[in-house]
């Protein structure tokens, strides 16, 4: 007698195979190395076996069964490979296409597109069907961001269970039915949803589709480089698609612990930004109030020498776009150059911080029981991919509480909760630790926390000490704390350095900041495309846009992460370059050649930093 | 020979329709001996070994399904399919108008055997009338007690809800039923989970057809060892069959399990309309194979049915004469499946399509060569490929033709036209 496990035996195509219980026979034969093609099955969704792709042959089971569907079982014998099968495959490819449009030539999908690739390896060669096809919309406007091709759709389900399942928007529905059937929204009003771009990945077809990159490049055309979206802190992976060192789209890069494969549209959408579609100008000096394009080192010395003439009353701005390795660099250059201690990378609020602003890892989100979203919608907002993690969790029965007020957090986490997680956005830091230290009284197990903070890079920027009051790794600055920007235009500053690293976390002044601007003896601006800052700058300095560099990120959670240079910008300076040249220019004599020796230095004085690097984890602080 | 009347037996008695007129035929005494006489348990068993099939096409025991039902789980409901949709179908109709105290009794004793507290009426939107009568049941039966919080003082709470369809006939099939019922759109749901595990609202249902409900009233009154001993060895009782085509005497007919198919269309329905020859005839229902007259002696009972090579599903008898033209039938029936399809699997949403453009260009005398094949190799890749039994059955029939009438097909083709088109008569 077999021992009860929670393993299950079987054989797919005469190879014996033991997988968990509750195992689908595709993921079965997956782990097996066999591929059984799909369509509808889509490994975040629950089954629905619709295509009928799948089909296998099971023994004892007189119908071939949807291998998407069935879960294994003791014994089970699977063949995926016989006539039957094959002929069979033949014919629903066969189905599939009697009504498709075959416009394969002038289809974005074409090359990256399962039907394709599925009709070539599986299909037959040739239709028998010899009729009109049933003819539908094509080119639907679904929203400003998505068109519908409704004569490509193979009515897979994928998209409409992706507003169910996924982000639980429930935008897209089956209109009509039978071979009329389509997919729309309801009555016809343009989406609303910020996930959109997803639908256009899973789509096994070219029925959905970028506006952004419809027509934009053939797949075989793009180079792929892995990168980090820049749009907020959640740090979802991407990967850069381009063509002719220009980008064409940005593409999910699964990383389960972060973005669970997904990203939202302010970031997929944002490439526009990042955009070398001109050329921005050569560094400049101001001269006799105009600009004067100048030479990298001509412009370096003015910096330089201007800086030092303000020497400990220059202040620095560093974006929290910019990279850990660029920040770096930029607070030693105040803090060990210019001895200055006046540096931020904040905007008009001051938050505290500290690292218990990370003790709840996002893919724990699914691991609590109770999870409060103090500040709801404004939490999502801060970092869009959030919502999916936690309506992946609502669905797997995590308790998600979304309130405003803190009493209402508390009262909504029962006294039994044993794993609770509090959201909410740097903003609401000090509630999210009130609420945090009254659950601790309250419930018998434990409370994390999570600050969403602003900028792909700003935990990087606190952890880095881009922060008046404390220095690289939260230290400590006894009596040489410098002032925050807010206070700065009343401060005696003389000099300032704004290191606008990203288009979408921008320095940002206000209308009193630049009345300030204008009354500064030196602003420095060091950025990506001209911005109105250049007319207040006596210098600027440009730079490159994120997929232009490389170096790491940090994420909202502590995660570091890299990136790398999917354009190739060669005769612009490197950010660190610049900041590393000068700084040289008042003697600081680095020695830096590539980002990767500037992080070895940044992991000697910020330890946590050195065990993240290599592993792409998370920082750990619990040793400091 | 005539028809054995249970179901209908009292059809015709005055106020039938009406409680008083129901109760004067010994209406809810049945229910009342359940409730106080017997166990809900002793009531499953009960028709267990009444041998009960289900009348809504799969002929599945019905005592059987009830006991699939996990212990302890609560809430269960009980939903009543009064959809029929099947083309040649209209006995649950004729059930519904007649005496819907029949079916409403039923569906109490069900209820109460199985445990359930809330049922459901599923009736097909276009059955207006039908749906008048059942209401007014309802209301009496509330009215009455039969109804409600603690019925006749057993402790047992009953209420029933109807609900009217929107007319598709996917939503006969029990899980689009329940899927249409809790508001979405009709469309069936991948099995297992089957209802009785998972059913409405994601709780343990049972699903019944009206016939089969309106049958237990008289297992209950006269035992189930009564009900056994009429039919046949697997299939007890009677059924209404509904006869439909060139028969001179269409309509409903009650009959005994096994009773021969000949006693149906000749003894009762007097034959072949017009002094025309019996060409063939159909069981069941749209979806069902056709039979041929050497099988006019198949008993009217599941098994001898299917042994025969069709199926006696909802109970239906397309009976066609020597003027029928088989593929324009074929064509009838399939670009019905073709309209009905869901849409939600590609076998059936795409394979009905084709069919029906075939079956066309054939009738309308453009078929090629080879079309016959091709029909049969699609109903192939359709058949037990589909998502649901609609999409299977939508390839019975013209697959039974081919069998059977290859040449008239062949004939289709070779002459450019159809060789029935002058004398064409409407069936159906
Ligand atoms: C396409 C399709 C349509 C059906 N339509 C009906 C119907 O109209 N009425 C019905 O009772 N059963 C219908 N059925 C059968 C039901 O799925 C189910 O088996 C039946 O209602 C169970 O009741 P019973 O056990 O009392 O027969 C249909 C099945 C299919 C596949
Ligand atoms: S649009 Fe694409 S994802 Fe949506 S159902 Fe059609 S084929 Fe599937
Ligand atoms: S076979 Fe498929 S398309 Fe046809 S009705 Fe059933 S589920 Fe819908």
């Amino acid at each position: 007698m077999a021992v009860a496990t929670d393993q299950v035996t079987l054989q797919v195509d005469g190879v014996s195979v033991t997988v968990p219980k509750g195992t689908l026979i595709l993921d079965a034969a997956k782990k097996l190395g066999i591929d059984i093609p799909i369509f509808c099955s889509h490994p975040k969704m629950e089954p629905v076996a619709v295509c009928r792709m799948c089909l296998i042959e099971v023994e004892k089971m007189p119908k071939l069964q949807p291998a998407c569907a069935i879960p294994v079982a003791e014994g089970m014998v699977v063949r995926t490979l016989t006539d039957k099968v094959k002929q069979y495959q033949q014919g629903v490819l066969e189905f599939l296409l009697i009504n498709h449009p075959l416009d394969c030539p002038i289809c974005d999908k074409g090359g990256e597109c399962p039907l394709q690739d599925q009709t070539f390896q599986y299909g037959p060669g040739a239709s028998r069907y010899d009729f009109q096809k049933a003819h539908f919309d094509k080119a639907v406007p679904l929203s400003d961001k998505i068109v519908l091709d409704r004569e490509r759709c193979i009515l897979c389900w994928r998209c409409t269970r992706f507003t169910e399942e996924i982000s639980g928007e429930r935008e897209l529905a089956l209109i009509k039915r039978g071979v009329h059937t389509i997919i729309g929204t309801f009555n016809d009003e343009p989406a609303q949803s910020v996930y959109q771009g997803n639908w256009t990945e899973i789509c096994p077809v070219g029925a959905l589709t970028s506006r952004q990159y419809r027509f934009i490049s053939r797949p075989w055309d793009l180079d792929r480089t892995p990168s980090v979206c820049p749009g907020c802190a959640m740090g979802c992976n991407i990967q850069i698609d381009s063509r002719h060192n220009k980008i064409g789209r940005f593409q999910s890069r699964e990383n389960l612990e972060v973005d669970d494969g997904w990203l939202c549209d302010q970031g997929r959408y944002s490439f526009p930004y990042f955009q070398r579609d001109q050329e921005f100008g050569s560094p400049s000096i101001r001269r006799d109030g105009q600009l004067a394009a100048v030479s990298y080192p001509e412009a370096v010395a003015e910096a330089a020498a201007r800086l030092q003439r303000a020497g400990s009353s220059a202040a620095g701005w560093a974006s929290p776009g910019a990279t850990n390795e660029e920040l770096f660099l930029f607070q030693r250059l105040f803090r060990e150059t210019l001895k200055s201690p006046h540096l931020d990378h904040r905007q008009q609020g001051i938050h505290e911080t500290d690292p218990e602003d990370i003790g709840l890892p996002i893919a724990d989100i699914e691991r609590c029981d109770h999870v409060v979203v103090l500040g709801g919608q404004e939490v999502i907002d801060a970092a869009p991919v959030l919502h999916l993690r936690l309506h992946k969790s609502q669905r797997h029965g995590v308790a998600v509480h979304r309130v405003d007020e803190v009493k209402a957090g508390l009262a909504a986490v029962p006294a039994e909760a044993t794993v609770v997680g509090v959201l909410a956005t740097a903003a609401r830091r000090a509630d999210a630790i009130t609420l945090q230290n009254q659950l601790v009284s309250k419930v018998k197990g434990s409370v994390r926390r999570l600050i969403v903070v602003r900028g792909p890079n700003g935990r990087g920027a606190k952890d880095l000490g881009i922060l008046p009051h404390l220095g690289p790794g939260y230290a400590v600055l006894n009596g040489r704390a410098g002032r925050p920007r807010a206070e700065w235009p009343k401060a005696g500053i003389r000099a300032l350095y704004i290191y606008d690293a990203s288009p979408l976390q921008e320095f940002g002044a206000t209308e009193a900041e630049l009345d300030w601007l204008r009354s500064l003896d030196t602003v420095i601006v060091q950025r990506f495309k001209p911005s109105v800052l250049d007319e207040y700058a006596h210098v600027v300095l440009p730079g490159r846009a994120f997929p232009e560099k490389d170096g790491t990120m940090t994420s909202m959670e502590g995660r570091v992460q890299r990136i790398a240079t999917g354009i190739d910008a060669a005769h612009v300076w490197d950010d660190w370059r610049i900041l590393q040249a000068v700084a040289n220019a008042m003697g600081a004599g680095w020695p830096y050649r590539t980002s990767e020796s500037i992080f070895a230095d940044l992991a000697k004085a910020v330890p946590a930093y050195a065990a993240a690097a290599p592993a792409q984890g998370r920082v750990l602080w619990g040793e400091r | 020979m005539a028809e054995k009347k249970i179901l209908t037996k009292d059809f015709g008695a005055p106020g039938l329709a009406h409680l008083a007129g129901y109760e004067q035929t010994g209406g809810y005494q049945a229910y009342q001996k359940a409730l106080k006489e017997l166990q809900p348990d002793a009531l499953v068993e009960m028709v267990k070994k009444s041998g009960l099939r289900g009348r809504g096409g799969a002929g599945f025991g019905t005592g059987q399904k009830w006991s699939f039902l996990p212990k302890g789980v609560y809430p269960r409901y009980l939903v009543i399919n009064a959809d029929e949709s099947e083309p040649g179908c209209f006995k649950d109709r004729y059930l519904l108008e007649a005496s819907p105290h029949q079916v409403v009794e039923g569906l109490l004793i069900a209820a109460f055997a199985i445990g359930c507290n809330l049922a459901f009426i599923y009736i097909r939107g276009e059955y207006l009338p039908q749906h008048e009568a059942l209401e007014w049941a309802l209301a009496e039966a509330r009215q009455a007690g039969y109804i409600g919080k603690n019925v006749l003082g057993s402790g047992f709470d009953v209420d029933v809800i109807l609900h009217r369809g929107a007319g598709a006939y996917i939503c006969g099939e029990e899980t689009a039923l329940l899927t249409s019922l809790e508001g979405y759109r009709g469309e069936p749901r991948l099995k297992p989970p089957f209802p009785a595990i998972k059913g409405l609202y994601g709780k343990p249902t049972v699903v019944n057809n009206v016939e089969t409900v309106a049958t237990l009233p008289h297992i209950v009154s006269n035992g189930p060892d009564w009900f056994a001993t009429i039919g046949t060895e697997t299939g007890k009782g009677t059924r209404l069959w509904c006869m439909s085509g060139h028969v001179n005497r269409p309509g409903n007919y009650e009959m005994e399990m096994g009773a021969p198919i000949r006693e149906l269309i000749y003894d009762l329905g007097g034959g072949v309309w017009k002094n025309r020859k019996l060409k063939a005839f159909q069981p069941g229902g749209a979806s069902m194979m056709v039979l041929l007259p050497q099988h006019l002696d198949v008993g009217l009972d599941f098994d001898a049915i299917q042994k025969a090579g069709s199926l006696a599903g909802a109970g239906a008898m397309v009976v066609m004469d020597e003027t029928t033209c088989m593929v324009d039938m074929c064509r009838r029936y399939v670009e019905f499946f073709h309209h009905e399809s869901c849409g939600k699997c590609t076998p059936c949403r795409e394979g009905t399509f084709w069919m029906t453009n075939v079956l066309t260009r054939i009738e309308e005398g453009e078929g090629k060569a080879g079309d016959a094949d091709l029909l049969l190799e699609m109903g192939n890749n359709i058949d037990g490929r589909s998502f649901c039994p609609l999409g299977d059955a939508s390839t019975w029939f013209p697959r039974s033709c081919i069998k059977y009438f290859r040449d008239e097909f062949e004939q289709h083709v070779t002459e450019h036209a159809c060789p029935f088109r002058k004398e064409r008569v409407m069936v159906a």
